[in-house]
């Protein structure tokens, strides 16, 4: 006689297709998702309470190893915060601040590049991963070039950025900028107008404006539902405001917009350092800041638009060279737990795509 | 027509497979760094002063500094050692050195069979060179 039974499954914690250290238990109905419940933690290093043990500037390579996609932007978010806790915005360089805006958004490229990347590879797409990933690695390269490192570069510094790039950078980031747009003919062809991939990600996991709103959605993941909410132009910060950029929109909110709209941001992206590469002026790079950074009594949060969605950093000043608190706002930690209701009623092999499109990087999940 | 989109994706590859190849076959061809690549370290025992300035930048105390004073009470160096397995690689301590003493090289094999040949005892392993021996001059800083 057939009997038939639901069937728990775990999820991870070690496999490819959660991109990271993340552990999901699922109820299964043969092959659909009755219940999903998430488990994480398993990369918690407690970098918040680091941060209590360490001075302000000692904590910036610390941010690389949050969302370890997007170091320079992390960096970012965390310096502009001690400089609003300082009380020294108005006085960082504009070199350095059009600067800024070039690393963050060639991070940008670099992030949405391994979201589409993987993202290509959980469809088994996986000529579209490399034909992505050739151009973030040249991302990466450039990332080198200024940092050191691929991916915890430690550029960033309180007051500016460590130091000025010479002219070879920027016709190498030319040179790579103008590849930039025969590659998203390719990607386009690849992938977007791929039937096969539209068939496994149109219509799949459709969330509502409600519901993103609900959950705190931020960052593309919000704008994929319809909701117009980009803080580089609705709180410009830096030079923002100077630059010619669109917001991509798109109306559906299933899988296919998710992918679609990072790839139409970096675009953008790709217009705006064009852009910042033309008007960047000459001078210094870095604001007079004191060697020993001693920031007054008082708290301060910052946020700016990461490739992920809004990262900001609370930070709570008892005067001395330590923070007393620092406490993260991490994008990717507030939409997993939208995970288990746009993954019920899915079929299995959907549930991966819906866990990648929500782009995760657990190293921020965690902190 | 349902299958455009194939076609298109296998004539993107297809021309790409005559063109230029991108990957780099290491370990035989070697990857060309950038002059601000962080591999590992180097210190040129002479040039340091044994200030303490980049045991005191590290956010993991990762260095060790031992000094002795010598007939001029003036610092000397005798012992320098890197925790290089607890090392975030951001590059503080070299970028605080004020006599450019301590740099990075361009090695970035530093997998080791035992976990304590991982740590670098920079002092004991110096190899001296005549470029090292002019004075160490503090580098000035506006």
């Amino acid at each position: 006689m057939l009997k038939t039974q639901e069937l728990t499954l775990n999820m991870g914690p070690v496999h490819p297709s959660t991109h990271g250290v993340y552990r999901c238990v699922l109820n299964l109905d043969g092959e659909y998702i009755q219940n999903a419940v998430n488990h994480i933690g398993y990369l918690h290093r407690g970098l918040e309470k680091l941060a209590e043990s360490r001075t302000y500037t000692q904590f910036i390579p610390y941010t690389d190893r949050l969302d370890y996609c997007s170091g320079l932007s992390n960096e970012l978010a965390y310096v502009m915060a001690v400089e609003k806790l300082m009380g020294i915005e108005e006085e960082i360089p504009e070199r350095a601040q059009y600067l800024r805006v070039i690393l963050a958004e060639l991070q940008r490229l670099g992030s949405h590049g391994i979201f589409l990347g993987s993202f290509a590879l959980d469809v088994a797409g996986a000529t579209g991963y490399f034909y992505i990933f050739r151009e973030r690695d040249r991302v990466l390269e450039l990332i080198t070039r200024v940092g050191g490192n691929r991916l915890t570069p430690n550029f960033m510094r309180i007051g500016g950025v460590r130091n000025d790039l010479g002219e070879d950078f920027f016709t190498e980031l030319k040179d790579l900028m103008d590849s930039f747009e025969p590659a998203f003919e390719e990607y386009n062809g690849l992938l977007t107008g791929n039937e096969i991939f539209q068939s496994r990600t149109k219509g799949i996991s459709v969330v509502s404006k409600e519901m993103a709103m609900d959950y705190g959605f931020n960052g593309p993941n919000l704008r994929s539902v319809g909701v117009d909410y980009d803080l580089r132009r609705d709180e410009p910060y830096l030079v923002y405001d100077r630059m010619q950029f669109d917001v991509p929109v798109t109306h559906n909110g299933d899988l296919f917009d998710r992918f679609v709209i990072r790839l139409k941001e970096m675009e953008q992206s790709v217009r705006i350092i064009k852009q910042a590469m033309k008007e960047i002026p000459e001078g210094p790079v870095m604001a007079k800041v004191p060697k020993v950074i001693k920031p007054p009594v008082g708290e301060a949060f910052h946020r700016i638009e990461n490739a992920k969605g809004h990262l900001g950093f609370h930070l709570v000043s008892d005067g001395s060279t330590k923070p007393y608190r620092n406490k993260i706002y991490a994008p990717t930690f507030v939409m997993l737990s939208a995970f288990p209701e746009m993954a019920k009623g899915t079929h299995i092999m959907d549930a991966v795509l819906i866990l990648a499109s929500i782009d995760i990087v657990l190293g921020e999940v965690d902190r | 027509m349902f299958g455009q989109g194939l076609i298109k994706g296998l004539s993107i590859t297809l021309k790409n497979m005559f063109g230029p190849k991108i990957t780099e076959e290491y370990p035989e061809q070697r990857p060309n760094l950038p002059p601000a690549f962080k591999g590992s370290f180097d210190l040129k025992v002479p040039k340091c002063i044994a200030c303490g300035l980049c045991a005191n930048a590290c956010p993991n105390k990762v260095i060790k500094i031992e000094s002795e004073k010598d007939e001029n009470n003036k610092k000397k160096l005798t012992g320098y050692t890197m925790k290089t397995e607890r090392c975030l690689y951001c590059g503080f301590c070299v970028e605080t050195c004020p006599t450019k003493a301590l740099l990075w090289n361009h090695n970035f094999e530093l997998a080791k069979y035992f976990r304590d040949d991982v740590n670098l005892d920079l002092f004991s392993s110096y190899v001296p060179s005549p470029e090292d021996e002019k004075p160490a001059k503090p580098e000035e800083t506006d």
